[in-house]
């Protein structure tokens, strides 16, 4: 399946991709209004430390075997059969939280005033997700997991 | 091949989906006591609460059996099998008890578990309920405009939920806990205090050491006696003591049980074509490192889709149970994972605490690998510790960080990539990859 893919090596914990998910995922898709939306816009995707210098961009992995859609007990969570994607049906949540007791990235956030957990949703409104597109170093990446790793071939 | 199916809630519907999705010409008849299975069961204190409608209780649509192609025995009890014939006797219960048997292939148990109920006088009284099916829901439902006040005798996750939804219906409520702090079997004195403190202040009124040793009332319930002689007047009592596996079906048939029905690392029971899964079945516990029964949403889950995908043949291992709870209340979140309340001096604590932020965080180690954790008020990235848990990992590089704030999946990078036997879950490899 297609998802997000971040190569460490080039990543350099800049936090563009927090700001462009959580603008992306905002009302009104524009920084200087979604600042002021309550509640605040939520990133799905965390520019985190690793080692002196070296950092990571992370979110959902829509792991195959997904533990938050085994963990759900409200049918919330959910795989797209056709995509592999792993969605979120917040009409469904009840926020008890069993997702984020299981995901092993830590990748949920919980959003406490309507108590629902949001996540990566690969941004369907665009054909480029907004951390990608974001990403000055060219560190996130878009596509299967093959395609991710003919493209670090190509560059190591 | 005909397959059948004892029980209809988590493990006997992840089991029919997963079938489905390898298989869709082997037959399936699943058979279930409950007329209506297709709820979650974990919601139906949300329901009492009044917090979701009825409509997110169904948490698969009407026509699942059919998408499915299932014949769905429902309003049915399975009352006997026969392991030699390969036969399943079951009672219709609209029908008068009618008796009827099928024949199967491959047979999956998932007939869960039954609440303990308190063996003290006044308990077949009106107003007295456990807290375990839509049914139990309902009933309690009806009866709400008589209640005043309700006792809930045990103050587990079950006792606790239904104290906070019948306070959400305005009931004045008290729960009486028998252990000196709530939830013991979910986590540490040290974190329930906290919670306990929070929850009282949100007027809920909890009486650690005590116990009922009566209900008192007519033929319904007018109050409950404690056993230091106090009395407390209530109209309901729920009775929320834990659960005991369903196993007396496969006793009967000869199937090895001990607290639970015994499943091998493939979910097999002693006999090759029956399997069980979920709250009935005892398996191994990647924790503690023997066996054990964590009667949790999840385990159920996957145990059902293992199980289902073994009896179509293939050689599905299962890693092992590992206990899981997640808690909230008042929007005060706790969650734990694993062993919290260490009896032996092999395993070390770590714990860190906040009162500023009302946090408690808390890792249990044996030989520098965690084995159990707490989160309370601090709950997002506890999952990494559930994967650090699950893949035994050695985590002395992050032993002084891994309870602070900041602490995240970046910091457990350097861990993958070390790891001895290397992380289980295909995802990890995305990130070593690129190292
Ligand atoms: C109020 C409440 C809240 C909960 N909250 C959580 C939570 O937050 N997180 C969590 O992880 N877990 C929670 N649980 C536990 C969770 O619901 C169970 O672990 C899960 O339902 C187990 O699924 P199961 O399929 O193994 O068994 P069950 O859900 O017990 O289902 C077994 C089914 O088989 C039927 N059956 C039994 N014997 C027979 C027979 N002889 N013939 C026909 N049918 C039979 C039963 O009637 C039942 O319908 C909660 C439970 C309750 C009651």
């Amino acid at each position: 399946m297609k998802k997000i893919f971040c190569d460490i090596k080039k990543c350099i914990g800049c936090s563009a991709c927090e700001i462009a998910c959580a603008i992306e995922h905002s009302k009104s898709k524009k920084i200087n209004e979604a600042i002021k939306e309550i509640p605040l816009p939520i990133k799905r995707r965390k520019a985190q430390a690793v080692d002196k210098g070296i950092t990571i961009s992370t979110g959902c992995h829509h792991c195959e075997d997904a533990p938050c859609v085994t963990a759900c007990m409200s049918g919330a969570m959910y795989k797209d059969k056709k995509t592999g994607e792993t969605k979120h049906d917040e009409d469904r949540c009840v926020g008890c939280w069993m997702c984020v007791m299981t995901c092993p990235f830590g990748a949920l956030t919980r959003q406490k005033q309507d108590k629902i957990v949001v996540k990566c949703d690969l941004c369907p409104d665009r054909d480029t997700p907004a951390c990608v597109e974001a990403c000055p170093t060219e560190a996130l990446f878009i596509g299967t997991e093959k395609e991710f790793e003919e493209k670090l071939c190509k560059s190591r | 091949m005909q397959i059948a199916i004892i029980g209809c809630s988590a493990a006997g519907i992840s089991a029919i989906e997963a079938i489905r999705s390898k298989d869709k010409k082997s037959r399936i008849t699943v058979i279930s006591d409950e007329k209506r299975p297709l709820y979650s069961r974990c919601l139906i204190s949300y329901l009492l609460a009044g917090t979701i409608d009825e409509k997110t209780i169904w948490y698969r649509p009407d026509g699942f059996f059919k998408q499915n192609k299932v014949d769905a025995v429902l309003g049915a009890k399975a009352t006997k099998i026969d392991t030699e014939k390969k036969e399943i006797f079951f009672e219709r219960v609209r029908l008068g008890g009618r008796v009827e048997k099928l024949k199967f292939d491959k047979l999956l148990i998932a007939t869960g578990a039954s609440p303990k109920l308190e063996k003290i006088p006044g308990v077949d009284k009106k107003g007295v309920f456990p807290l375990r099916t839509i049914g139990h829901t309902q009933e309690i439902q009806s009866m709400l405009g008589r209640v005043k006040k309700a006792a809930v005798l045990g103050g587990g996750l079950i006792g606790l939920r239904a104290a906070y939804a019948l306070k959400n219906r305005g009931k004045e409520v008290s729960v009486f806990v028998r252990s000196p702090q709530i939830l013991s079997q979910i986590i540490d004195e040290g974190s329930a205090s906290m919670m306990q403190k929070h929850i009282e202040k949100k007027g809920i009124n909890i009486v650690t050491g005590r116990s009922a040793k009566e209900i008192s009332g007519k033929d319904s319930v007018s109050g409950i006696i404690l056993d230091d002689g106090s009395k407390y007047d209530c109209e309901l009592v729920i009775i929320g003591k834990g659960v005991s596996a369903n196993i007396d079906l496969a006793k009967a048939a000869g199937i090895k049980t001990n607290w639970g029905i015994v499943v091998d690392e493939f979910l097999r029971t002693s006999d090759k074509n029956i399997f069980a899964a979920g709250d009935v079945a005892e398996s191994f516990d990647v924790a503690l490192e023997e066996n054990s029964i964590n009667a949790i949403w999840p385990v159920a889950c996957e145990q059902g889709r293992l199980a289902a995908l073994n009896m179509l043949g293939n050689e599905e291992r299962y890693d092992g149970t590992l206990a899981m709870n997640s808690l909230e209340f008042f929007g005060l979140p706790v969650i734990s994972i694993g062993i919290t309340k260490p009896k032996k001096d092999i395993y070390e604590e770590i714990v860190r605490t906040d009162a500023e932020k009302n946090i408690y965080k808390k890792i249990v180690l044996r030989n520098n690998v965690i084995v159990g954790a707490i989160a309370l008020n601090s709950v997002d990235t506890i999952g990494i510790f559930g994967a650090l848990i699950k893949n035994k990992v050695d985590i002395t590089p992050i032993k002084d960080i891994i309870l602070e704030d900041y602490f995240d999946y970046g910091k457990i990078v350097n861990l993958i990539k070390g790891a001895k036997y290397g992380f289980k879950e295909k995802e990890f490899k995305e990130t070593i990859m690129t190292l």
